[in-house]
């Protein structure tokens, strides 16, 4: 790559306690390119993501965005520079309407005047315009994580983490959730790292696959490479075998 | 016996406005902070000593000062925040309850030494006399207060939903951490939080000024009075939070006028408990 790295992380390591949930991860994630995190389950994927966007201080390690050190930034900093997330487990506003959600993304940008435009685009985009005015509360596991990535992208990132999107969703679902992020991929040219457990998506958008085992990364390259590494297959059967569809 | 049950329930209902407007304070704040302001009722007082000192030096009437009061709250909501508040928020619950009620301790022991023991209270309100129904009687004073606590709580409504600092404080309410992920500050939210808490206490010490008069140790009143509102509404519902202090309201004007006055406080505690035991989410609380 030509390009200087978007994402690099730098010898990042995590403990907890006498636990190494992660150990000197070194990856980098390219301007403009959908990069995949996989593992088996307890790998360290999520403490990865929390490390780099300013939920924990890391023990040790560098995180650099666009050149910038945000290692140990506040997530709201973090956020402004032009990165955000969505998790693993829903974590919806609860008692905000689908709008509301997608407005309090909105204002890292936008102002009074200009929110609602973003809002309204944000929606059409992610096509939640018929549940704009339902509460998060009452809405279903595959809606909310359509929520939650409109959410995100109302930042206006340049890059969004995305722990676990595919997780629950059923095949149709899956399908769709995939087109629509091909389609910020590549109309708002959002560079993307996402983290995995359903191989069809993992295999069907990355470009570049990094593998993590107990905290630290064993292989990284194209999806075709990463499915006939020895190690990544050992990592997996030892433990779980990763959910194929 | 009929009337005058109806005429305290009207009165009640009036002063229920209020409470409902001095406990939207400290329910913002419960609500966005996870914080008890045991001070609240505290933060009611001073500004009661407050509008009474501006009545007084400036000859205002009571509704006028909050003009001045509602800034001043504001920014020693925004003091305290950051002094006290801020430093306590990742640590045990019961240093949270030591700071506030320090601060309580000390709020009360300040107007002791400012302004003695001696209850103030103001010249009688411009919004004088009173509206005749029937065999009714409507203080003016009483309904204007009411009113303008009604307007105050909608703002308030408005913000919340409307405002870009209104939904980051309900974002934060629901998950801090997924709040700052997508930008949002949380520092100077829940500064801001807190410090309109406080500012809303200053519009109800000022309506309350209007009829009362205020002693240092009137806090522990309005600090009761909100809990049980909050206690019975339970968090998010405004109308329910209006209706809970209309039922706190309402008690408290029939016991005093078919008991005894001095009991006003054993009811209102007697409330707070039966909620407490039948409905510990509130009336009105959110899932
Ligand atoms: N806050 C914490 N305190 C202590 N241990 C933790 C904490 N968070 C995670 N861990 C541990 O760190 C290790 C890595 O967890 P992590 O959640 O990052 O894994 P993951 O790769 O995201 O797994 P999954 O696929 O199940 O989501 C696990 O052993 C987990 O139990
Ligand atoms: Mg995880």
């Amino acid at each position: 790559m030509n390009h200087p790295p978007k994402l690099q992380v730098n010898n990042l390591t995590v403990n907890f306690g006498n636990l190494m949930a992660v150990n000197n991860v070194s990856l980098e994630v390219y301007p403009g390119e959908i990069a995949g995190l996989i593992g088996p389950n307890g790998a360290g994927k999520t403490t990865t993501f929390n490390a780099i966007t300013g939920l924990i201080i890391p023990s040790s390690g560098k995180v650099f965005f666009n050149g910038h050190d945000i290692t140990g930034m506040l997530p709201h900093k973090i956020c402004r520079l032009g990165m955000s997330r969505t998790f693993q487990v829903i974590k919806a506003f609860a008692h905000m309407t689908v709008e509301e959600t997608v407005r309090v993304g909105a204002y890292n940008r936008c102002n009074e005047k200009n929110v609602y435009k973003k809002v309204d685009q944000i929606i059409k985009l992610c096509d939640l315009a018929d549940l704009r005015d339902k509460l998060c509360s009452d809405l279903g596991l595959a809606i909310l994580r359509r929520v939650e990535l409109a959410r995100a992208l109302a930042t206006e990132p340049e890059m969004l983490l995305l722990d676990e999107t595919g997780a629950g969703l059923n095949q149709t679902e899956l399908l769709s959730f995939m087109d629509l992020l091909r389609k910020i991929n590549m109309e708002y040219s959002i560079t993307l790292l996402v983290v995995e457990h359903v191989m069809q998506m993992v295999m069907g958008v990355c470009s570049r696959i990094v593998v993590l085992d107990s905290g630290e990364v064993i292989a990284t390259g194209n999806p075709e490479s990463i499915s006939t590494n020895p190690k990544v297959i050992e990592a997996y059967l030892g433990k779980r075998v990763p959910q194929c569809y | 016996m009929l009337d005058m049950t109806v005429q305290s329930i009207i009165t009640g209902l009036m002063m229920g406005v209020i409470y409902a407007l001095i406990t939207l304070g400290i329910s913002i704040v419960f609500g966005v902070l996870n914080v008890v302001n045991f001070a609240h009722g505290d933060f009611v007082m001073f500004s009661m000593y407050l509008s009474y000192m501006i009545g007084t030096a400036l000859v205002w009437d009571a509704v006028q000062t909050p003009l001045i009061t509602i800034p001043v709250l504001f920014i020693f909501g925004f003091i305290v925040y950051y002094l006290i508040i801020d430093r306590t928020l990742r640590q045990m619950y019961v240093v949270q309850l030591a700071v506030t009620v320090g601060l309580q301790i000390f709020m009360r022991s300040m107007a002791l030494i400012i302004w003695k023991a001696q209850p103030r209270a103001l010249q009688y309100s411009i919004i004088q006399g009173n509206i005749q129904i029937g065999p009714y009687t409507i203080l003016t004073s009483r309904l204007v207060a009411a009113i303008i606590s009604l307007i105050f709580i909608a703002g308030i409504a408005w913000f919340l939903n409307k405002s870009w600092a209104g939904s980051a404080m309900r974002a934060a309410s629901d998950d801090l951490d997924m709040a700052s992920l997508v930008g949002v500050n949380y520092r100077r939210t829940y500064a801001l939080t807190f410090a309109i808490g406080s500012a809303l206490t200053a519009v109800a010490g000022g309506l309350l000024m209007s009829f009362q008069q205020t002693d240092p140790v009137g806090g522990i009143r309005f600090g009761f009075l909100s809990w049980c509102v909050l206690a019975l509404a339970g968090l998010g519902s405004i109308p329910g939070l209006i209706i809970s202090g209309m039922i706190v309201g309402v008690a408290e004007t029939v016991t005093i006028t078919f008991f005894d006055p001095r009991s006003r406080l054993l009811v209102i505690y007697g409330i707070f408990i039966l909620v407490l035991w039948f409905k510990p989410r509130g009336l009105f609380g959110r899932k």
